[in-house]
């Protein structure tokens, strides 16, 4: 039973043997195979020289069947330098393509020594090579080709372990060769070249892309020299896929979010700012002629007799955009006719309280707005010629061009003016944000209204105080002038541009045509963005 | 201290005598002059230099090495050794060579190195071409400083006696190309597989 045991033991074991052993040899057999199919390409010399290690040295030639002989018409001698020669076992072997190949195989050289190598064929020298067997190294390709992905999604980690020689690992360098697997796309072959390092980043690579990477050794010259080695086993794997990365992404969302609802909370807070700003809004006066564009097409005399007149007479009129310009309707104190030259002149308007009526009675002139009293009766009619010559001249400056531009000549309807609108408290207001002073004259055209009454509108810029006040308007309850349409008045007046605040001092309403004396006051508040307008005319402000 | 300064310059200081005796006390004067003796003998060794175990420096030498040697190759006249010389043996066994210890090396690259040095030394005394004169002193500048990195590297200086080391361990070259050759060869590779080797830089080696 026993020996029957060991029986099988021993068959086990050399079945294994025999199994194992035929892989190394195979191996090595292939190995030197491919060495073989190397230097044939590589080395136009014969015999073909290489050595693997530090001590061994192997070379061959190879020639036709039909002509080489035995293998024992052959010598194969080497001589080192100062040196007796010696000889080397031939051995033979089949080769591809119906060659026969001689091989010399030594385990014990010498280095950085020359060495002579004779072959002899029954004789006579058929090959003949002079070399250093350090500088004939063929190596085995690096092993463990290890391929693998990095943090960065176009770099690949390659690393190996170098051929195992003493004394030579310094001395080694590679080749890295990559390129994508798919090559139907034609990419090229890159070479990345390393040296005394076992290992190498690629980079510049694509994301997402299956790459082919293999690595082959070969001596760097300096101390040692060789052949490239055979390229190894090739190493596929892919480079990370490409995106973006998820952190970038959500930075990139959160930030765009803060700013696009930034964005929207300011044009929100500032959308009229905004829409007025690109797109500004062309004047329009239809606001203020209710009617007129729509109902009547424009005709302004047949909109002024069928509308009560009492919209234009509004502060409403007074728009914003209108640039303030001084206009003097009245004299001063006395209506010399030393006056007209000041009317003349566009300057800023002094406001004068005027004494309304028939009682002629001299106003106080008010402190403050500058208001001077008007006297009698006899100004009216000078008052009316000043204005129609006020009309009839051009405007000095600026400020005048200003006012012809715009409507300065307002209508007046039978309604009172909306400056003195004291019943209506909210005037004061509305006429705090009309810039323009205008004159009004209200039309006494029978309109039912016993009470007519015209203001006019001075303004005095005083400089110094930086706003404006103005007097009170004159009011001519019993004016009457010739009018120039049925119910029209027309008047003079220019836009001061100035808001006024009426701050009413005294006021007392004309209860009867022409019995009453109102005052008022007025303070204008210009907006300081008006001053320079208006202070272009420094010498005519101080005048007064 | 201006006040003492000037009393010192009338000599009226009537501090200095006790100023002197203060700091120049005996232990003071004993450590001074222990300091200056042991300066002017220079006791031990000295302090070890950092090991240069870079393969690139001797692969410079190797470059400028084969340079020299083919530019030897190339002249035409003027390159000539005037009498033969004696030169190291090149030929590695490795199998002989690891058996030998380091300090065995190291004398054999030593001496090799001073032969070599003689020969050059005598090439250049006889080379007229401008060019292979200055390889040569290349040369010679490169093996001084070899024996400089194999100090560095604890091996200690070994100088050949006068009458020269073991025979078979040299060659005898007649002619400038080959001694070159030599040179190159040697560099290549007792140099190098002493330094590659080195105990000094075993231990940077990852």
């Amino acid at each position: 039973m026993t020996c029957d045991h060991l029986k099988r033991w021993l068959v086990f074991c050399v079945v294994l043997c025999v199994q194992m052993a035929p892989s190394s040899v195979l191996s090595s057999a292939q190995g030197f195979e491919n060495k073989v199919s190397l230097l044939l390409r590589e080395e136009p010399n014969n015999p073909k020289c290489f050595a693997e290690g530090r001590k061994d040295f192997t070379c061959f030639w190879e020639e036709d069947e039909e002509r080489a002989g035995h293998v024992g018409q052959y010598s194969f001698t080497y001589a080192y330098q100062q040196e007796n020669s010696s000889r080397c076992p031939l051995r033979t072997q089949q080769a591809p393509h119906g060659k026969k190949r001689f091989i010399c195989h030594l385990n014990r050289t010498q280095m950085f020594v020359q060495m002579d190598i004779n072959v002899r064929r029954d004789g006579l020298m058929i090959h003949n090579r002079s070399l250093l067997i350090d500088l004939v190294f063929l190596l085995n390709p690096p092993g463990n080709l290890n391929v693998s992905q990095t943090e960065s999604l176009s770099q690949l980690l390659v690393s190996w372990v170098p051929p195992v020689l003493k004394y030579m690992e310094d001395s080694m360098m590679y080749q890295v060769s990559y390129s994508p697997a798919d090559s139907s796309q034609g990419q090229v072959t890159q070479v990345e070249e390393v040296r005394a390092s076992s290992e190498v980043v690629l980079r510049g690579l694509s994301p997402g892309t299956r790459y082919k990477v293999r690595v082959r050794v070969k001596l760097d010259g300096v101390s040692y020299n060789g052949y490239w080695s055979a390229w190894t086993d090739p190493v596929f794997m892919e480079t990370a896929p490409g995106g973006v990365d998820l952190l970038i992404v959500s930075l990139v969302f959160t930030i765009s979010l803060i700013i696009s609802l930034l964005s929207v909370t300011i044009i929100r807070s500032h959308r009229r700012f905004i829409i007025r700003k690109v797109w500004p809004a062309i004047p329009n006066p239809e606001s203020k002629f209710q009617g007129l564009f729509t109902v009547y097409g424009g005709d302004f005399r047949e909109w002024l007799s069928h509308t009560n007149g009492s919209l234009w007479l509004r502060p409403a009129f007074f728009s914003s955009e209108e640039y303030p310009s001084a206009v003097e309707v009245l004299s001063e104190l006395s209506p010399s006719p030393t006056l007209p030259p000041k009317a003349s002149r566009a300057a800023p308007v002094e406001r004068r309280e005027e004494e309304v009526g028939e009682e002629k009675t001299s106003r106080k002139e008010e402190g403050s707005g500058g208001v001077k009293v008007w006297q009698e009766t006899p100004h009216d009619h000078w008052l009316m010629e000043q204005l129609r010559a006020f009309h009839r001249l051009p405007a000095p400056c600026s400020q005048s061009s200003l006012l012809e531009s715009q409507d300065a000549y307002v209508t007046l309807n039978t309604r009172q003016p909306g400056c003195h609108e004291e019943e209506e408290g909210h005037l004061d207001d509305i006429m705090e944000e009309s810039s323009p002073l205008e004159v009004l004259f209200a039309s006494w055209g029978g309109a039912g209204s016993s009470e007519s009454r015209f203001d006019l509108g001075s303004l005095r810029l005083s400089s110094a105080s930086g706003h404006l006040s103005s007097g009170s308007s004159l009011e001519y309850p019993n004016l009457t002038w010739p009018p120039k349409g049925p119910g029209y008045t027309y008047m003079a007046g220019a836009d001061s541009g100035v808001c006024m605040d009426y701050s009413p001092m005294s006021v007392s309403r004309i209860e009867d045509v022409g019995k009453t004396l109102v005052h008022n006051e007025y303070k204008n508040e210009i907006r300081s963005e008006r001053r320079p307008v208006l202070t272009r005319q420094p010498s005519v402000h101080t005048d007064w | 201290m201006g006040d003492r300064r000037t009393h010192g310059r009338t000599g009226e200081d009537p501090l200095k005598g006790t100023l002197r005796t203060r700091i120049w006390s005996f232990p003071v004067r004993l450590f001074a002059l222990l300091l200056i003796v042991l300066e002017w003998t220079q006791p031990g060794r000295p302090a070890p230099l950092r090991p240069i175990c870079d393969p690139r420096v001797l692969n410079h030498f190797i470059k400028e090495a084969r340079d020299g040697e083919n530019a030897v190759r190339l002249c035409r006249e003027g390159c000539s050794l005037s009498e033969s010389v004696t030169v190291p043996q090149t030929s590695v066994d490795f199998d002989v060579w690891e058996r030998k210890t380091a300090e065995v090396q190291a004398q054999e690259v030593q001496s090799g190195l001073w032969l070599l040095h003689r020969a050059l030394s005598l090439l250049r005394s006889s080379v007229t071409d401008a060019t292979l004169q200055g390889h040569i002193d290349n040369s010679l500048r490169n093996l001084l400083d070899t024996n400089g990195v194999l100090r560095s590297l604890n091996f200690q200086d070994y100088v050949p006696t006068a009458s020269g080391p073991g025979g078979e361990e040299t060659w005898r070259v007649s002619t400038a190309p080959e001694l070159l050759h030599v040179y190159v060869n040697f560099l290549r590779g007792k140099v190098h597989l002493l330094l590659s080797g080195a105990q000094a830089c075993q231990q940077d080696v990852s």
